[in-house]
């Protein structure tokens, strides 16, 4: 009697610990970007190690081996960018010693920096595989749906689709998959899902166009056009705008359908490229371990200029900074050419460092 | 010239000609548009950066970027800071097709242009007119196993041209500038399936080369060229056309040589149209998919030239043959002030006065501008102009063929001289369209001139001017239609995107413009030559040459006709009549 009540117990038990852990579980993979360059990341087996892949991505992995080496190199990319977007922020995108989930209880909550991260990291990956293409590390790329016909004639006869929808198709299937799984009802999945696609839509309508004359004697009779992919430096900035202008929303019935609709009803419904979050964001003031918030204190923050965004009295919060002096080795005079070892010499200096007190 | 087809045709045959020619137009467009794919590819590629790890070349090694023998890779430069790896020691490496693919020779050229992506460093920053210097080699080979073949090598230079949009601050590093696209290479025939593209960047400071050039983060190759399915569905025109016009070639000069007259000038310039047609249709690049032919390009370009050299010639001279200023007669004198009024002239050869001998012999005459010098002043600009246009393309694409990394773009000199070639010919291409419209606009002057006095002339005469004027109005309202049809197409598929769909059509809109014009144009000269070919048509009974019609003089009221009469034809002596008034004077 006793183990059919334990047996009881834990079973619940275990559902609940599951369902606790699944809202962060769709940016798990991101701790590809923790694991050595050396170890490898497709084939059967390496594919089953990999810690942070979903049942459903370690299928993709087996089937698509070779592009999750770009999985990787975009995960490396994300936590880059993220860190980059929001160094004068409060919440600086700090990412935790260990472990797979690389950003920490934050994204537990469907917030609007889990908004961003989940939009930058399917936009990562539409890219990383992208790029990959261009270099020629795949094989099967642009020509993968063909218009006419198997590859090597159809290329021959009407040239390839570009690359771009290639990586974000391989997107889609990959980063998307985890919210899949869990179906399309509840609340978190399907603002990941939006928020995904606002990733990869970033991308689509930052593109450029270009152009080459080649006609006769070098006129425009002939002329070739083609679309750039935006850098992702440039894919950040858009997304940061997208964060700071995101919509609050929340799971509504509408007939059979749950959809999210905007918490307050004067505003417009959100487009496909704006990002959604359900619950406001906390004050990443105070250290609050259970939610994975690091606080402010002990933050550098920039203390001569009161305008400037990473200016101390926008990072710090309450008591304040605190000013301190520190000797640092820098470089100086450097001899720099278009790449690689550079040729510095150390200079010491003695730099004012302002610190954040909480 | 007189009595052309079209004067004689009657409306019917005329609208059913039309119609023909319009079906076939239709069809041309529908080719280009449903058949053939997009006229041109352009292809990414993402140089991959490897490292040469031998402190000097000793032997040309070359270094592929994927595939089995694939060479040692850095992923970023920051990954060469930490292996202590030198910027000389960076190879680019670049395979042209895409793993699994292959270059096709129907893909008739290669154009590659290189775009840089640099980043914004504060203490790195690119110089104003900084020049890259690129040391690039290409080789290629036909299977996947064998060695590359080198096929060109050069030191090239290029400005660049970037601008950075943010301020210059620290909180800005690592954005890209933007870039203008440097021009690479081209070549003229694909004839290889797989080629390697090695560039390096070497760097020399106490000489200055690449030193100033910020900091380069990748770089960047579009390949582009024509697709297979448009170049088959090209070729396939060209050899459906060709046996047509020269058909219709072969046609008209057998009309011309029945006639007992010489051709005159209007003649033989429609005939030069035809043979620049020709020559134009002449599908010799079918070689091309066989023999390395690289000069194809440039022997492209100069037969299109010649064909646009030769059809504004034709337009200027047509309407110069039709000013009907002054008009001269063949003239039988009858006695009695009576004339004998002959369609069907020669030129004028020579003048002689003479006095004292009976005046019944015939006599020819024409318009006086028979003569192909007349027209050096309006013809003058077009060869010039084509003369520039020809000497700007031999420096560009003739230097390409032997070092197919060549630019007239990439230096001072260069640009200068290709930007006055460009003027120049824009500058007589200027000319010839005023002296173009100033004509037009002489002959409706002189047309709308003769309309008063039509109704008070003899028939003959009547039915010459209106023949004249129907031919002129008809050929103007085709090369019109046919010119602003070129136009609009133009500017539609520079601006719109290429291809339009429909349902689950797609309507390549580029490709249906290049073989629509084509074929337009083609059916241009067809039906000039087939139109205007001389008639062998008379208004009532006559013989093939020196039909004559009798007509009253002295109906001819307010006219000042001048008679000239010629040695040719005539074994006697000549005599100038000038007739004013009502009165003919014997």
């Amino acid at each position: 009697m006793p183990t059919v009540s334990a047996v009881n117990l834990s079973a619940p038990l275990l559902l609940l610990l599951l369902w606790a852990t699944h809202p962060s579980m769709a940016t798990n993979w991101l701790s590809l970007a923790r694991l050595p360059r050396s170890r490898p990341v497709s084939g059967s087996a390496p594919c089953a190690r990999l810690r942070g892949l979903t049942p459903g991505q370690v299928g993709v992995c087996r089937a698509r081996g070779e592009v999750m080496e770009s999985v990787r190199k975009a995960a490396e990319m994300v936590v880059e960018e993220c860190q980059h977007q929001f160094r004068n922020r409060r919440w600086n995108c700090s990412t935790t010693p260990r472990g797979i989930n690389v950003f920490g209880r934050v994204m537990n909550q469907g917030t609007r920096e889990a908004a961003f991260v989940h939009a930058l990291s399917s936009a990562a990956v539409a890219v990383a595989v992208t790029r990959a293409c261009t270099r020629g590390e795949l094989e099967r790329c642009g020509c993968d749906r063909k218009v006419r016909g198997v590859s090597p004639e159809g290329f021959q006869w009407s040239g390839c689709s570009d690359n771009l929808s290639y990586g974000v198709a391989f997107s889609q299937t990959f980063v998307d998959e985890p919210e899949r799984a869990k179906g399309l009802s509840a609340g978190r999945p399907l603002m990941n899902l939006h928020n995904n696609e606002a990733g990869r839509k970033a991308i689509l309508h930052n593109m450029q166009v270009e152009c080459k004359c080649h006609g006769v004697s070098g006129s425009c009779e002939l002329r070739t056009c083609w679309k750039v992919m935006p850098p992702f430096r440039r894919v950040g900035v858009v997304l940061k705008e997208r964060f700071d202008g995101a919509t609050e929303v929340r799971l509504t019935r509408i007939g059979s359908r749950t959809a999210l609709l905007p918490r307050d009803p004067q505003v417009k419904p959100p487009a496909a490229r704006d990002l959604l979050y359900l619950s406001a964001s906390p004050d990443f003031c105070h250290l609050d371990p259970d939610n994975g918030i690091p606080g402010t204190a002990g933050r550098r923050c920039n203390g001569t200029s009161r305008l400037a965004p990473d200016g101390c009295e926008l990072v710090c919060c309450g008591p304040g900074y605190r000013a301190g002096r520190a000797e640092v080795v820098q470089r100086c005079s450097c001899k720099f050419s278009w790449c690689c070892s550079v040729r510095c010499q150390q200079c010491k200096n003695t730099v004012t460092i302002h610190t954040c007190r909480v | 010239m007189a009595g052309a087809i079209i004067e004689n045709m009657s409306t019917k045959k005329l609208v059913i000609v039309g119609v023909t020619l319009l079906l076939f137009q239709a069809f041309a467009f529908m080719v280009g548009g449903l058949i053939a794919p997009s006229p041109t590819t352009a292809v990414h590629y993402m140089a991959t950066k490897c490292v040469d790890t031998v402190k000097h070349r000793q032997d040309s090694k070359w270094f592929m970027p994927w595939g089995p023998n694939q060479c040692e890779k850095i992923r970023s430069f920051d990954e060469a800071m930490a292996k202590k790896i030198e910027a000389n020691n960076i190879v680019f490496a670049v395979h042209i097709p895409l793993p699994n693919k292959e270059m096709s020779p129907w893909f008739q050229f290669m154009l590659v242009i290189l775009q840089f992506d640099i980043a914004f460093k504060v203490y790195n920053q690119i110089v104003d007119g900084s020049v890259v210097t690129i040391d690039v080699g290409l080789a290629y080979r036909d299977d996947s196993i064998s060695e590359w073949t080198e096929m060109a090598h050069s030191f090239e230079h290029r400005k660049l041209n970037c601008n950075f949009t943010a301020a210059k601050t620290h909180e800005n590093e690592g954005r890209y500038y933007e870039c203008d696209l440097l021009p690479f290479m081209e070549v003229g025939s694909v004839a290889h399936k797989y080629y390697l593209l090695n560039i390096r960047l070497p760097v020399n400071e106490r000489k200055k080369v690449n030193v100033g050039i910020g900091e380069i983060k990748d770089i960047r190759l579009v390949s582009i060229h024509q697709n297979g399915g448009f170049t088959k569905v090209w070729f396939a025109m060209k050899t459906f056309l060709t046996p047509s016009i020269l058909i219709i070639m072969i046609w008209y000069w057998r009309r011309i040589t029945l006639m007992s007259r010489p051709p005159v000038l209007l003649e033989k310039v429609i005939f030069a149209l035809g043979i620049s047609m020709t020559f134009i249709n002449i599908p010799v690049e079918w070689f091309s998919v066989g023999f390395n032919w690289t000069w194809m390009l440039l022997f492209g370009d100069i037969r299109q030239g010649i064909f646009y050299s030769m059809l504004l010639s034709f337009w200027i001279i047509f309407c110069g043959e039709h000013l009907m200023e002054t008009q001269f007669f063949e003239a039988e004198v009858l006695g009695g002030g009576e004339l004998k009024m002959c369609e069907l002239c020669l030129p004028v050869i020579k003048i002689f006065p003479e006095l004292g001998r009976p005046p019944t012999k015939k006599s020819q005459d024409q318009t006086e501008r028979n003569r192909f010098s007349v027209y050096w002043k309006q013809v003058g600009p077009i060869v010039f102009g084509s003369f520039c246009l020809f000497i700007f393309d031999m420096c560009e694409r003739g230097v390409q063929l032997t070092n197919p990394f060549y630019s007239i773009w990439a230096s001072d000199v260069g640009t200068e001289l290709a930007m006055a070639f460009i003027i120049v010919a824009g500058i007589c291409a200027c000319l010839y369209f005023l002296f173009l419209c100033f004509m037009v606009f002489q002959v409706f002057r002189n047309i709308s001139g003769k309309r008063t006095s039509l109704p008070a002339m003899s028939k003959a005469r009547r039915l010459h001017y209106e023949g004249l004027i129907f031919r002129f109005k008809f050929l103007m309202l085709v090369t019109l239609t046919c010119a602003a049809m070129t136009v609009i197409f133009f500017i539609i598929s520079q601006v719109n995107e290429g291809h339009w769909h429909w349902g689950e059509h797609t309507v390549q809109v580029n490709s249906a413009f290049f073989t629509g014009i084509y074929g337009m144009w083609n059916l241009y000269v067809f039906a000039i030559m087939f139109l205007y070919a001389p008639s062998h048509k008379r208004y009532g009974d006559e013989q093939t040459s020196g039909q004559c019609i009798t007509g009253d003089a002295g109906a001819n009221s307010g006219e000042d006709i001048q008679l000239t009469t010629t040695i040719t034809h005539v074994d006697g002596p000549t005599e100038i009549y000038k007739m004013t008034g009502k009165e003919s004077q014997e």
